[in-house]
């Protein structure tokens, strides 16, 4: 095994381990420590990519983000009852399902959609000069503007969706 | 890493010895703040041991190591024990991305009967193009020990400190990250070595199709981005607890913050981490906006001149060259430091609604001022 298949194993695991430990640890403190964790080893395996513009920009954008959720599960939970709210209960247990199964569902479907075009070899030569933040930027505000917009909407509406879930009924810190 | 064996080795040690130049500086700089604050308050500091007290530090990290092991009762032992080795990483990785000095060239040699080829390596533990990008991402780490830590300790003082930490680093970062915005724009790109070429020279700069140089001042940011400059140092300042920023602490309220509960070499971990950040805040600050190794008034070229007469031209003048311009680098990041020790003797600690305050309503306005000024001009002096 040569050193750069040795790494991209390595962080796969790490990466893919701490991701696992987002979703399956019952307590939210160690979920996002979890969660910094994996964007930590995405961010490694974009530098094994020499893709180091987007490895720094992970580590800040989405670092300073899981430290906001950090404080907020450490400021706003009762992180008993949230405990407790996450382990039981069969409404809870329906969404987990559900969600598994949606997400399997991506995955095949990535599968599937990706093995013809990605695997494939008649791919146009998409890629630039390494650490290209130049080029990157040209085509995020030119060939993918609308893509990029969408998103930018896309995590509007999550963080819309958040608060809302969070006051509705039922929650720990519900409107009373 | 490199092509061949003696390369590998060479940049391996190098990893090795940048670490240690971090580590090293520690005892340096809590030797200097011991006797700088007592030079300060009028009183003698640490002056029994050793020549000037210098081998206070010595005695002191002996203590460290042998005091007792312990974990509070309602520690979580992980994240108690993770926190201070996690308080020293980022600091460690930021600082091997800062070059130090200018690239020295190694001639071809003969060693175990075998040419080695030319070679050049770089005074730094490793080159990113994307240095900025890289060096603020991990250090925006340093706040993951500091919650580990708060956490795993069990402690109300130590979360308290803790969740103080986070919520100004959060805040500050904007502000940081903004405040070299302008810097980008103006040197072009993210790389540090580009940008401390870019600063050689006298003042010379391009404005509505005139070029217009100074005879005297020295082409440094600081001449370019002054708000930029004021916003970031203060930033690194709050960045690093350091005070007036260091509410995380705040021992009149807190007791110690977020490391009461820790004792021995791990406290002392935690000390090197904030030492570090001092010291990558500095190596910044010198490579933005004061031309970073170079010297005022005198090129590469004259220096590697001087060189070549004083040990002969090859290798060994691109060695010294090196060095002193290593001398002269390290003579800004120790203004740097003394103004951070300096500050921290002269200023008291501010309260927290002002800490805040001043972080979002004060600093955050004038980054973004200074970005969209800087680019308002950009616009007009290219057009």
């Amino acid at each position: 095994m040569n050193p750069e298949a040795f790494l991209f194993w390595f962080l796969s695991i790490v990466t893919v381990s701490a991701g696992l430990a987002v979703v399956l640890l019952t307590n939210p403190i160690y979920a996002a420590l979890s969660l910094a964790m994996t964007m930590v080893g995405v961010a490694a395996v974009f530098v094994t990519l020499n893709a180091y513009f987007l490895a720094g920009v992970q580590l800040i954008v989405y670092a300073g983000a899981v430290m906001v959720l950090f404080v907020m599960v450490l400021m706003l939970f009762d992180l008993k009852a949230e405990i407790q709210a996450f382990s039981r209960g069969n409404l809870s247990g329906f969404l987990k399902i559900g969600s598994v199964a949606m997400l399997g569902g991506l995955i095949i479907g990535a599968i599937v959609m990706s093995s013809n075009s990605l695997l494939g070899n008649n791919l146009p030569d998409l890629v630039v000069e390494a650490d290209g933040s130049k080029q990157l930027g040209k085509l995020l505000f030119s060939k993918y503007l609308f893509g990029f917009e969408a998103l930018g909407v896309l995590l509007m509406v999550v963080a819309v969706g958040a608060v809302a879930l969070a006051r509705s009924k039922g929650g720990t810190h519900a409107k009373h | 890493m490199g092509t061949d064996v003696f390369q590998i080795a060479v940049n391996c040690i190098k990893l090795v010895i940048v670490f240690l130049l971090m580590v090293q500086a520690v005892p340096l700089l809590v030797w200097l703040e011991r006797r700088g604050s007592a030079f300060i308050q009028n009183r003698f500091g640490p002056n029994r041991v050793g020549p000037l007290g210098l081998l206070q530090l010595l005695a002191d990290a002996v203590k460290f190591l042998f005091k007792e092991e312990f974990v509070p009762a309602n520690a979580v032992k992980f994240l108690y024990y993770a926190a201070p080795v996690a308080a020293l990483v980022p600091a460690t990785l930021a600082f091997a991305a800062i070059p130090l000095s200018t690239p020295v060239s190694v001639d071809a040699f003969e060693m175990f009967g075998q040419t080695w080829g030319p070679y050049t390596f770089l005074w730094q533990g490793y080159e990113i193009n994307v240095g900025i990008v890289y060096v603020l991402g991990v250090s925006s780490l340093a706040a993951y020990s500091i919650l580990m830590a708060g956490w795993g300790s069990g402690n109300k003082f130590s979360l308290m400190g803790a969740l103080r930490a986070s919520s100004q680093i959060i805040s500050y970062e904007l502000a940081l990250g903004l405040s070299i915005v302008g810097v980008i724009m103006m040197y072009g790109t993210f790389n540090l070595t580009e940008m401390i070429a870019q600063q050689q020279g006298t003042l010379s700069f391009q404005f509505l199709g005139h070029t217009i140089t100074s005879s005297w001042l020295p082409n440094w940011g600081i001449f370019y981005q002054p708000l930029g400059a004021l916003i970031f140092f203060a930033a690194t300042f709050a960045e690093s607890n350091r005070l007036p920023f260091d509410l995380a602490e705040g021992e009149a309220e807190l007791v110690a913050g977020f490391h009461v509960e820790y004792g021995g070499f791990k406290m002392l971990l935690f000390f090197i981490g904030e030492y570090g950040h001092m010291l990558v805040a500095s190596a910044l600050m010198a490579t933005f906006f004061f031309g970073g190794w170079g010297i005022p008034f005198v090129g590469v070229a004259e220096v590697q001149a001087w060189a070549a007469t004083v040990v002969g031209a090859g290798t060994s003048a691109s060695l010294l060259t090196g060095l002193v311009h290593f001398m002269v680098f390290t003579l800004k990041l120790a203004i740097f430091l003394w103004i951070f020790i300096h500050v921290r003797w002269t200023l008291p600690r501010f309260r927290y609604d002002q800490l805040m305050e001043l972080g979002w309503k004060t600093m955050l306005p004038w980054a973004l001022f200074n970005t969209v000024l800087t680019s308002i001009i950009f616009l007009i002096a290219h057009s």
